[in-house]
């Protein structure tokens, strides 16, 4: 039996990368997936490439009415929710003495309020049992100058997950952080501006890593898998390391 | 000569509670401390309580603009500083499905947005071997009920720690949290109904390994020991809680 038979699962970000990694195995898994993305030539591609048991809302997680919306199509097609991945995210390098207040204000309102309201405006239609996995970073407990912005928005999300586990105990949904390491998705190539530089960059993570390469968002989904399903029913609050070593050591 | 002496210090969130305890310390001590506050009688009280020699500001921690205009007034008066201590900070509990947009706007803009530009403000008038240091919550390590944005606020703020530490290194400029347990401070009847607050005044000592209660000055000792003793300590957090978060 499919590990996410009849399920339905809600994934933000979910047109690209890890996101779209995890839609996908999701599907495999015998799930229904609601995928947002903020550009719908994106979204388009990917309801494409994952083929079926997919619809795609338009809709940027920082926004509060697109959410409202999101949950308004869900709705709108007769489902209710198991599972739910925030995995909108935003990043720029940002150092203290440079940071503007957009950037502080664009890294926060993804980062930490879009998967805060992400997840609270699924609550009402979330079945009981149901799973919340939010899509943090290995950096988060690391000093990378550049990063502080970045990596507070993360260390938000491992809080919201301790306190949303006892909070949502009695209807039994549980509550997890995943934190990739250096992952192979297009967000790192825009990081660094251009190709070569992503190259080198990713070679630097590589070298960084125990495991002595960068991950692939189909293991990041295979991590997710596991959350959101009942192989994981005794696991609540937790931050879900899979970066080949790197936060361990 | 006193243990203090020389040293310039900035206390945002000073007027009361942990904030006007390490002010007082410092003084005693010799230094020069300008502290912040936002209630004209907690910058009265605190005026009275510290004494002429110190600058008692009023000024809102949320506040870009105030942050600038404090900037401003504190190079006039000290040119440089040797501590900035980012104390203020409060939080509105909330149960998760009823958190509104403007409750997590406050939380994070007081928690995580003024500190994070109080420091990028100030950075530039710390002193080589000066020290930054932040106000966190046992929150961002523990699953309250109630405290999802404020834990997760402060879990950002602890973030910085680590962040800021490694931008600042270059220039000697160490940067800190400190993590206050249960303290008693007036800040408990703000946060609570008379009711609620009298309850934890109760029950509270019963789920802290130590039993009781911290004070001020003990977060003031541990605030001082970060800044001018931990020479060899950046991007750490110091837990003083009775043992709360470690037992």
């Amino acid at each position: 039996m499919l590990a996410l038979n009849n399920k339905v699962a809600v994934i933000t970000g979910g047109s690209s990368g890890i996101g779209l990694a995890i839609a996908k195995r999701f599907v495999s898994e015998g799930a229904y997936v609601f995928i947002t993305s903020r550009r719908q030539s994106a979204l388009d591609k990917a309801v494409a490439e994952i083929g079926k048991n997919v619809t795609a809302v338009q809709g940027d997680v920082s926004k509060l009415e697109d959410l409202d919306r999101l949950y308004s199509t869900v709705s709108a097609e007769g489902r209710r929710i198991d599972v739910v991945v925030a995995g909108a995210g935003f990043v720029v390098i940002a150092p203290l003495t440079t940071a503007t207040l957009d950037q502080f204000d664009q890294t926060f309102d993804t980062n930490a309020r879009g998967a805060f309201f992400t997840v609270q405006k699924a609550l009402p239609l979330m079945n009981d049992g149901g799973s919340i996995i939010l899509i943090a970073s290995a950096g988060k407990n690391k000093a990378t100058p550049g990063r502080s912005l970045y990596s507070g928005t993360k260390a938000a999300l491992r809080a919201f997950v301790r306190t949303w586990t006892m909070e949502l105990k009695d209807r039994g949904i549980r509550s997890n952080v995943l934190s990739p390491g250096a992952t192979e998705t297009p967000i790192l190539e825009d990081l660094f501006g251009s190709k070569e530089a992503a190259e080198a960059g990713k070679a630097q993570f590589a070298s960084a890593t125990p495991l002595g390469r960068i991950g692939r968002p189909e293991e990041i989904a295979a991590a997710a898998l596991f959350l959101a399903s009942s192989e994981a029913s005794f696991v609540a609050g937790i931050d879900l390391a899979v970066d080949g070593g790197l936060s361990a050591v | 000569m006193k243990r203090y002496e020389g040293k310039k210090v900035v206390i945002i969130g000073g007027t009361s509670g942990m904030g006007l305890a390490t002010a007082k310390m410092l003084l005693d001590g010799g230094a020069r401390v300008a502290v912040t506050g936002r209630s004209k009688e907690g910058l009265e009280s605190a005026q009275k309580e510290l004494g002429n020699e110190a600058i008692v500001v009023s000024s809102d921690a949320r506040s870009l603009t105030d942050i600038d205009a404090l900037a401003s007034r504190v190079k006039t008066e000290f040119d440089t500083i040797d501590l900035l201590f980012v104390n203020a900070g409060f939080s509105i509990p909330t149960p998760f499905e009823s958190v509104t947009e403007a409750i997590y706007d406050e939380m994070f803009n007081l928690n995580s947005k003024g500190p994070f530009f109080a420091v990028q403000k100030f950075a530039p008038m710390i002193s080589r071997g000066g020290s930054v240091i932040l106000t966190t919550s046992i929150a961002n390590v523990k699953g309250m009920p109630n405290q999802s944005t404020y834990g997760a606020a402060k879990s950002a703020l602890r973030s910085f720690a680590r962040g800021l530490a490694a931008e600042l290194l270059p220039r000697e400029i160490r940067v800190n949290a400190v993590t206050p347990g249960p303290i008693d401070t007036p800040i408990l009847g703000k946060s609570f109904p008379a009711e609620a607050a009298a309850q934890m005044r109760e029950k509270i000592p019963g789920m802290v390994p130590m039993k009781r209660w911290g004070t001020s000055d003990e977060i003031a000792k541990a605030v001082l020991f970060l800044a001018f003793d931990a020479t060899f300590t950046t991007g750490a957090e110091l837990p003083v809680d009775g043992g709360w978060s470690q037992l």
